[in-house]
């Protein structure tokens, strides 16, 4: 089969394409000293480890301010995703061709552009400067992709049964929350892992909107990696996307249980 | 009453766009400037370093587009009717990973001190560093290029792979049954029936790509600057006028990315009709 061959060929070559980096990550990040022009360090060193944890930014510290946002907005996002896709999906009303395509504007309009004209807006009502507001323009990038998911799933899942509940007697709140809510539970999952990683790696809108006062781990890695210490931006690299890849894994572990126990 | 939330959302992404034009037109009560003129888009426009600025960011974003749709589709294609999963999960890891740190893969591999330039060395290929083509801070932006692509290759594979997957193994299979070779329901069948899910991502990485700062940034030269980069520098320098100016770039960036998805939009809708796809 040379069909077989070549799409194995082709997954080979994406996987080394994808891990051959993310390799030299983790060597970068425990080098003491690698100088040109040697293919392996010359020694290795934890500097970069305890520079983590004793720098400026001290990563503990960094993990739980990034990880409250992108938790907040997640949730928020996916909220905002549920009812949106409720709404365009499951009834009938005017301009809800409008809504479906107004769903996904936000990705169609640029963050650089958003996150400086929301600023005049934010310093009004007293948001510039704030996690609140942070939170609120890492919300609308988020959005349209919690939406998407949300919709996707809405679709699928469908009103059949929660009309079965409510001819059974029971009210339409309970009829949702018991009935449809879990079944839209592995959507909720993707929802809220899409929306945490998006607000994660915000850097731009961070730095305008939080007028860097809100630390990121986003926020501190560029430094690093502008004053060209591949070290140290090796190692908040590896915190950043292990941490993110941490809370993937969660994701998909919990997604991959609600799958096995519908079945 | 459900829209609600995301109606806010809208209003803020409205009020955004507007607090961008109202200040390019050199409204900004806060300055003290209240007098409505286009002088800041002429001066901007009639700025080579604008244009040049705009140049750079065009075929950034084109060129990733580009090959991002190309080849994400080629590994989409591999992906297509594979049981496993491992291959599923490593394909998104890339999304997982923010583009600042794909600048330092780039930095750590690409660079003219880089794992590749030594491997050069060690081959005996180069005798000194700089022999090594530069493909980092130079005016082409090739390894802000790269960056997208390591990142936006598997964005495309896994954001079309729902769609093609049922189109495959549906009637691209059926074609084959009834005699198509693979490669020939693939370009006749699978890929036509894709192409919607193809261009949706295609127009999503090339508006990130134009707009967007970290790449160009840590992977860009000083002169010609990326358009994003250029606003940015205007915005937060300290002189008056440079506010306005500044956002006469983000007004432009922003018309040029809405038009050109309006154009794309409109484009894919005519090919469809006329191909008689389902799109």
């Amino acid at each position: 089969m040379r069909r077989r061959v070549f799409a194995r060929l082709v997954l080979a070559v994406t996987a080394v394409c994808i891990l051959f980096p993310m390799t030299v990550l983790l060597v970068w990040s425990v080098t003491g000293r690698w100088p040109w022009p040697l293919l392996a360090p010359e020694n290795y060193s934890l500097r970069t480890i305890r520079e983590l944890f004793h720098g400026s930014a001290s990563l503990p510290r960094l993990l739980l301010s990034s990880c409250m946002l992108a938790s907040t907005v997640a949730v928020l996002g996916t909220f905002v995703g549920i009812l949106t896709a409720r709404s365009t999906e499951l009834y009938n009303f005017h301009g809800r061709e409008l809504a479906r395509r107004c769903a996904l504007l936000p990705m169609l309009i640029p963050g650089t552009v958003f996150a400086v004209g929301i600023q005049i807006t934010l310093l009004r009502i007293g948001l510039a400067d704030t996690a609140a507001g942070v939170v609120l323009v890492h919300l609308v990038v988020a959005v349209p992709y919690c939406i998407t998911i949300m919709a996707d799933m809405t679709r699928a899942v469908g009103t059949a049964y929660e009309e079965e509940a409510m001819v059974l007697g029971a009210g339409p709140l309970r009829a949702f929350f018991s009935v449809t809510l879990p079944r839209l539970v592995p959507g909720i999952l993707s929802s809220l892992s899409m929306g945490f990683i998006l607000s994660y790696s915000q850097y731009f809108t961070t730095l305008i909107v939080g007028g860097g006062r809100i630390k990121t781990l986003a926020l501190v890695l560029i430094p690093y990696i502008q004053s060209g210490d591949r070290a140290l931006s090796s190692v908040y690299s590896v915190a950043f996307v292990g941490s993110a890849l941490l809370v993937f894994s969660v994701f998909e572990f919990l997604l991959r249980q609600t799958r096995l126990d519908s079945r | 009453m459900l829209l609600f939330p995301f109606v806010l959302i809208l209003t803020l992404v409205a009020a955004s766009c507007c607090s961008v034009l109202a200040q390019s037109f050199g409204y900004i009560p806060a300055f003290g400037l209240t007098k409505i003129t286009l002088s800041y888009y002429i001066d901007v426009m009639t700025n080579p370093d604008f244009l040049r600025s705009l140049g750079i960011s065009l075929r950034i974003a084109g060129c990733s587009a580009v090959l991002s749709a190309i080849l994400g589709t080629l590994v989409c294609a591999a992906l297509v009717r594979r049981r496993g999963t491992t291959a599923l999960y490593l394909i998104r890891v890339p999304i997982l990973v923010p583009h600042a740190v794909a600048a330092v893969f780039m930095i750590t591999l690409f660079s003219q001190t880089g794992l590749f330039a030594r491997l050069a060395y060690t081959l005996g290929w180069i005798s000194d560093s700089c022999q090594f083509p530069q493909l980092l801070y130079t005016s082409g932006y090739g390894g802000a290029i790269l960056a997208y692509l390591w990142k936006e290759i598997p964005f495309v594979a896994y954001f079309v792979l729902a769609l093609m997957s049922g189109v495959s193994e549906t009637l691209g299979e059926a074609a084959e049954n009834l005699g198509a070779s693979p490669l020939r329901s693939f370009f006749l069948i699978t890929l036509p029936l894709s192409m919607s899910a193809i261009c949706k991502a295609f127009l999503i990485i090339f508006i990130f790509a134009f707009g967007s700062y970290e790449l160009p940034m840590l992977l860009g030269v000083t002169y010609p600057k990326a358009l994003p980069v250029q606003a940015y520098l205007a915005y937060t320098a300290p002189e008056l006028r440079s506010r306005p100016a500044a956002m006469a770039m983000y007004g432009l960036i922003l018309v040029v990315s809405v038009l050109l998805s309006a154009l794309f939009n409109a484009a894919v809708r005519r090919l469809s009709h006329g191909t008689g796809g389902a799109a």
